[in-house]
């Protein structure tokens, strides 16, 4: 996990121009972004699509980040924007097109981990599945987690608890 | 192992040579900018623009509300009225500035603030008296809605360089915000006390003022971030 302070000070040199500091940001920040995206469970074709696109969203408002406030619920607030975007564009498509018949069921890749994660994480609504991501995946606090999804704290720590249970009681099954 | 202890999807992470075109797109569009004002300094900018619209409004249509009002009953009205302007500029700025917190919806501040002017009008006003209900308070309710536009107006410059995460929520704020000083023009303007005139057709600026605010904003933005990802 990058000390927040010193991806802040990355950000306010990505703000003044400073080209290495954008590649080093997106090198360090892509991977816990990716993640977000595929524990969404889109393919990971859609993770690349919805990662450029968060990349180009924050490059064009990032005027919009004040330097001193945290960084990463400014980057999950952007990063949440975009994937229910593509949500709802992918509805829309959904919706117009008509299926002729019904796909093979593409089997899920073969990497062991233990428990399976991603059906535990499946059985979660999705907006409890988001808190879940943001707090261990990208290791963000509770306040951070309610800044991103423009929640309070109360509402986060309720949702994670109640995934918690769900996860526990899906782990002992 | 606890479930909170579990690492979810270990391992994936985005193809290399993604991440490099993401960076070769970034760095061919790289030039500084300014970052958007501190948000203290937006709140007061948008505390002026409440009082550049209210003052002048009641001042071209006459002082006669305030100039009838007890000086408690000024006492009652305004100080809970520019605290609901200052929490409606905060939560706009807010709005505005993706990953701000958020300790309340702008909608719940509509409702919450209309609920307790509301209640303070209830405790001043003892005249239950109808009079000329619906034609005074149509024109009353014109009169707040025609000043919040220009307060709307004016706060959308002011925030425009922002981004909206949430567009129906920042509409609403705004609007909850210019509707607030269209209610305090009709306060400082309108010497009809009775007390159903008050809290039906001066409160019904600050939730339609929100409901357009969050319309106009949710569509206008809607394109604007469409022409954004051209």
């Amino acid at each position: 996990m990058q000390p927040a302070a010193e991806l802040e000070q990355l950000m306010v040199r990505y703000q003044q121009g400073d080209a290495a500091a954008v590649a080093a940001l997106i090198q360090r920040l892509s991977p816990q972004l990716h993640r977000f995206f595929l524990a969404q469970f889109v393919s990971r074709l859609s993770a690349d699509d919805l990662l450029q696109e968060t990349w180009l969203r924050i490059h064009q408002v990032r005027h919009t980040y004040r330097p001193g406030e945290p960084l990463l619920p400014w980057l999950y607030a952007l990063a949440r924007h975009v994937r229910v975007d593509h949500y709802r564009k992918a509805r829309r498509v959904a919706q117009r097109e008509q299926q002729v018949e019904a796909l093979p069921e593409v089997p899920a890749p073969a990497a062991a981990r233990g428990p399976d994660l991603e059906a535990m994480l499946r059985a979660l609504p999705e907006s409890q599945r988001e808190v879940i991501v943001m707090l261990k995946v990208a290791g963000m606090s509770i306040e951070e987690v309610a800044r991103a999804t423009a929640s309070s704290a109360g509402s986060v720590k309720q949702k994670a608890h109640r995934a918690y249970q769900t996860l526990r009681r899906l782990y002992e099954a | 192992m606890r479930p909170e202890d579990l690492e979810i999807l270990p391992g994936s992470a985005p193809d290399p040579a993604v991440v490099e075109r993401i960076a070769a797109a970034v760095a061919r569009d790289l030039r500084p900018v300014r970052p958007r004002p501190a948000a203290g300094a937006a709140v007061a900018g948008l505390l002026a623009v409440f009082l550049a619209v209210a003052v002048p409004a009641a001042a071209r249509l006459g002082f006669f509300g305030v100039q009838r009002m007890s000086p408690g009953v000024m006492a009652a009205i305004f100080p809970p009225l520019a605290e609901l302007a200052l929490l409606a500029a905060a939560a706009s700025v807010n709005a505005m500035t993706p990953g701000s917190k958020r300790p309340f919806h702008p909608a719940a501040l509509a409702a919450g603030g209309c609920c307790a002017m509301a209640a303070i009008f209830f405790l001043l006003f003892p005249d239950h008296s109808l009079g000329r209900f619906v034609p005074q308070g149509v024109a009353c309710l014109k009169t707040g809605l025609l000043w919040a536009a220009p307060a709307a107006v004016l706060a959308w410059i002011l925030l425009r360089g922002g981004y909206a995460v949430d567009r129906a929520a920042a509409g609403a704020a705004g609007g909850t915000f210019a509707g607030l000083a269209g209610l305090a023009v009709l306060e400082l303007h309108c010497a009809n006390f009775r007390l159903w005139h008050v809290v039906v057709w001066h409160l019904a600026v600050v939730p339609i003022a929100a409901l357009a605010g969050a319309a106009v904003y949710f569509f206008g933005s809607k394109r604007r971030d469409a022409e954004l990802m051209q």
